[in-house]
């Protein structure tokens, strides 16, 4: 620390982590393949005037973390040394995810045991289904963190998937459904109860996979079913929250603190705090425990997302965003679990009000240009909505829209809100697993890729 | 400069045959990464950091595992190994889990695919910094819109050593230089535009701080007053910038992964006409100076020069070693190196540039961006966000955005009517602009 401070910088924080990861894969209905990875290092860090110096070793031997500390000391350009760091205090937080059954004590004959007997579940389900992958993952990462202030913490981040793939044939055509689950949790995950979920996930879609035609494109209303469509909380508003962005003024949200964006009926909360979940954070990784950040509440923008810097800038306490993908990287603003609470009424009602548009529940991937406003997501499943019914499905159609008139467009809320707890990865810079919720909701117009 | 000794892959050679492994590969990738970001005229981050990974392939009692480990201490990785190989002992066997018959594999010689530029290690922390500043100088307060500029150096050093238990040794040396500005203006009302732009290359002088900045600014500028068009079926330019997005849906369908497990619009296609019999192309891995070229593959296979779509016809699929065994059929490579668009229609000698191509198409979409979107696997239908200018007569008129193109990849591709001769060199695949007609765009 007395390295990282050498030139006079402000701030300078050390990262330890030490990280391992195991895989097993079932393809053709074999578990044949394992893998595993070990990964470790120290990142350091310094901050001078807001500007960042960071480098890091795979190896904590002095000699190495004293040069990593002195390349990351070289943002301040003074050869004199600046504020002595302060001694530690270990920080004491809330655990979010506490591990109740350790994943090395479910050996791996009985992680083979549970794949095999998941996609035995799933090969039942149709004759159409010709092929199933699926993968069990866990990522383990013992963290040490300190910091200039004297800031010290400790944190075991579990991380578990269940994926599967099915790939299904009829009359020559074929077709592919994917489920996943994720959560920071050990391997108690593990229960029938989720296959079962799990199962009927997949299930559910197959009656509609080969019926299912693109809509006609165009601009229309859209309800988003409860869950998964989070994503859209997630494109649209929730990177241009990120404060690091409007430190830039690149934002669309820029110039929008305090004032209404969008109806009295919506609350839209960053959540470190979710019991369990992929995106809870005890503690982030510059220091600053987790926490539920309200960015809109009634309406109105109350916060962005903040890490040390961005916080620093704007002259507010961080908010607990600062994250990284490995200590490979710098902290920067990313958010964790993005939902909207229960508004009132009932998804029937929603579909119910709509003469002609579409009704979308699952979804692959989206993306935003955050200083246009213009974001995407894909739509892997929904139906048409005609008279206020669900007719046609559909199927594979990217949808398009701009943030904020977005957000203001939304006219309904139902009380449904719940998370959706699929392996929900973003990717800004750096990898970050995050999670999403909404309650069903109708965009009152989009624009829906389609036919013409 | 990174020390080249890969001991340590022998010794780990020898300790997955102690743990009982029949066969055994073993890949060493060391990383040297620098990079300078400069905010606004002053220096905001700088990043310098190297790594070592070593890749453990281990074939034991007919089953298979990969592993992979930065504890490259000898105790340490005993132990990874002798874990490694007890998780392996409890797997299921697969008999398409070997490593490739010798003959197969890459045995020299070695042949100079100019890869590194030993300019890079000249770089110092300064010479970075300054780069970087110079790109950012060059438009800052240049324009009242301005709002950000951020301008970033990066140069890395990626080595690799890799062997097996049959013999195959293979080593490769790559160095990476890259410039690039990232841009904001003021638009109108809220709007902030950003655009990008940079200069890569293997050779140092290929990233050029100099018109970097002021091509990103003239990018942002381009987008302002951006207008929606009615939905209909347009003819598209898409800028090699971006190209590879309807490039790699292609790719992934013609990759034996997809392939054996069902799930491509290109199964059982090999030796049929799917496309046009203007659409050859082509994998070589042996152009010098892109950053594609290889000698061997993942598995240590040869590389060879491929057509892989000859007037239409699918000539070969990308197909590795375990694919290949488990689909019974030849092995042909893991992925492509360097892909090669050939020309369309006679006249060869025309330069094909994005302005040429803009003036043969006549009206249209030019396609500078890709929002989002994916394409199904399976089907190859595919959606996806766009942005970029309308053009007539060969010149452009005005920026659009908030559109999507849906349609189907086979249907794309087969109304593909022109292939530039710009390919972005300083990307893998070197993906040229391309041409299609008749593309349905969804609008207001």
């Amino acid at each position: 620390m007395e390295s990282a401070l050498s030139r006079s910088g402000d701030y300078a924080d050390i990262f330890f982590e030490s990280t391992t990861s195991d895989e097993l894969t079932l393809r053709d209905g074999e578990v044949s393949a394992v893998e595993s990875t070990a990964d470790y290092g120290v990142g350091i860090r310094v901050i001078k005037d807001g500007h960042t110096g960071y480098a890091y070793a795979e190896s904590t031997l002095p000699a190495e973390m004293e040069r990593a500390a002195r390349t990351a000391a070289s943002i301040a350009d003074c050869p004199a040394a600046g504020t002595a760091p302060a001694p530690l205090t270990r920080l004491q937080v809330t655990n979010h995810y506490p591990i109740r059954t350790p994943w090395e004590s479910l050996d791996v004959c009985a992680r083979k045991a549970f794949l095999s007997h998941f996609g035995e579940r799933l090969s039942a389900l149709s004759p159409l289904i010709v092929r199933v992958v699926a993968n069990l993952a866990y990522d383990h990462s013992d963290i040490l963190f300190a910091n200039s202030l004297g800031d010290l913490f400790c944190d075991e981040r579990p991380i578990l998937s269940l994926v599967a793939s099915c790939i299904l044939e009829k009359e020559g055509h074929s077709e592919n459904v994917t489920v996943s689950r994720s959560f920071r949790r050990g391997s108690e995950m593990l229960s029938e109860a989720l296959l079962d979920e799990m199962v009927a996930e997949v299930e559910a879609h197959i009656p509609y996979l080969f019926e299912a035609r693109r809509p006609k494109g165009g601009r229309m209303p859209v309800v988003m079913a409860a869950g998964s469509s989070g994503i859209l909380l997630h494109e649209a508003i929730g990177h241009a929250f990120e404060a690091d962005f409007n430190r830039k003024g690149v934002s669309i949200f820029s110039d929008k603190m305090g004032k209404r964006i969008c109806s009295r009926q919506i609350n839209v909360v960053d959540d470190a705090t979710l019991p369990g979940n992929r995106g809870a954070v005890n503690i982030d990784d510059e220091g600053t425990p987790g926490q539920k950040t309200y960015m809109v509440r009634e309406g109105v923008l109350t916060s962005y997302l903040h890490d040390r810097i961005s916080a620093a800038h704007y002259g507010v306490a961080p908010t607990g965003n600062g994250r990284r993908e490995s200590f490979r990287f710098n902290p920067i603003p990313r958010m964790r679990a993005t939902y909207m609470e229960s508004g009132s009424g009932t998804q029937e009602e929603i579909i119910h009000s709509v003469k002609r548009g579409i009704f979308v529940d699952s979804f692959t991937n989206g993306e935003v240009e955050i200083g246009a406003g213009d974001f995407t997501f894909y739509v892997k499943s929904g139906f048409l909505i005609e008279n206020g019914r669900l007719t046609q499905p559909i199927k594979d159609i990217n949808i398009i829209g701009n943030g904020p008139q977005a957000l203001a467009d939304i006219v309904a809320v139902a009380a449904d809100s719940r998370i959706d707890n699929s392996t929900w990865t973003c990717g800004k810079d750096q990898y970050c697993p995050v999670s999403c919720g909404m309650p069903s909701v109708l965009v009152k117009s989009l624009i829906v890729g389609g036919d013409l | 400069m990174i020390p080249f000794d890969h001991s340590i892959v022998e010794t780990a050679l020898q300790m997955a045959r102690e743990a009982g492994a029949a066969q055994a590969r073993i890949a060493l990738e060391r990383s040297v990464e620098n990079s300078a970001t400069v905010l606004d005229g002053r220096l905001d981050k700088t990043l310098s950091a190297s790594g070592s990974t070593l890749f453990i392939q281990l074939y034991l009692d007919g089953r298979y595992g990969s592993f992979s480990t930065n504890r490259l201490e000898e105790s340490a990785l005993r132990e990874f190994i002798r874990h490694a190989a007890a998780a392996v002992r409890l797997i299921t066997p697969d008999p398409c889990r070997r490593l490739p018959d010798p003959a197969l594999c890459w045995k020299g010689p070695a042949r100079d695919l100019r890869q590194y530029d030993p300019a890079i290690e000249t770089l110092t922390p300064e010479a970075r910094r300054d780069k970087a500043l110079s790109a950012c100088r060059e438009i800052l307060g240049s324009h009242r819109r301005l709002l950000s500029v951020e301008t970033e150096w990066g140069d890395n050093i990626d080595y690799s050593y890799t062997a097996d238990s049959q013999g195959f040794a293979g080593e490769t040396l790559q160095s990476n230089h890259t410039i690039n500005a990232n841009v904001s203006i003021r638009g109108r009302g809220d709007e902030r535009p950003e655009a990008w732009w940079y200069e890569s290359g293997i050779r140092l002088d290929e990233a050029n701080p100099k018109g970097c900045g002021r091509k990103a600014l003239q990018r942002a500028l381009d987008q302002l007053h951006p207008r929606k068009l009615r939905s209909g079926r347009y003819d598209i330019v898409i800028d090699n910038m971006v190209a590879s997005k309807v490039v790699s849906p292609l790719i992934r369908a013609l990759s034996g992964g997809s392939l054996q497990q069902r799930s491509s619009f290109l199964m059982d296609r090999l030796g049929t006409q799917v496309f046009g019999e203007n659409f050859t192309l082509t994998d070589d891995p042996f152009v010098p100076g892109l950053p594609g070229s290889r000698l061997f593959d993942g598995d240590g296979l040869a590389t060879a020069r491929r057509e892989i779509i000859a007037r239409g016809v699918v000539n070969a699929y990308f197909i590795p070693h375990y694919y290949a065994l488990k689909m019974g059929i030849p092995a042909t490579v893991d992925a492509p190196s360097v892909l090669r668009f050939s020309r369309i229609g006679e006249n060869s000698e025309k330069v094909l540039n994005l302005p040429a191509l803009l003036e043969q198409t006549g009206q249209g979409i030019l396609i500078t961006d890709f929002n989002g979107g994916n394409c199904n696997p399976s089907t190859g239908d595919f959606s996806y966000g766009i942005r970029g200018f309308r053009f007539e007569k060969g010149r452009i008129v005005h920026p659009v955005r908030e559109m999507n193109i849906t349609g189907n990849m086979l249907e794309l591709w087969n109304h593909l009517t022109a292939v530039g001769d710009d390919p972005r060199t300083s990307s893998r695949w070197a993906v040229p602009s391309l041409a299609f007609e008749g593309v349905n765009f969804s609008g207001i």
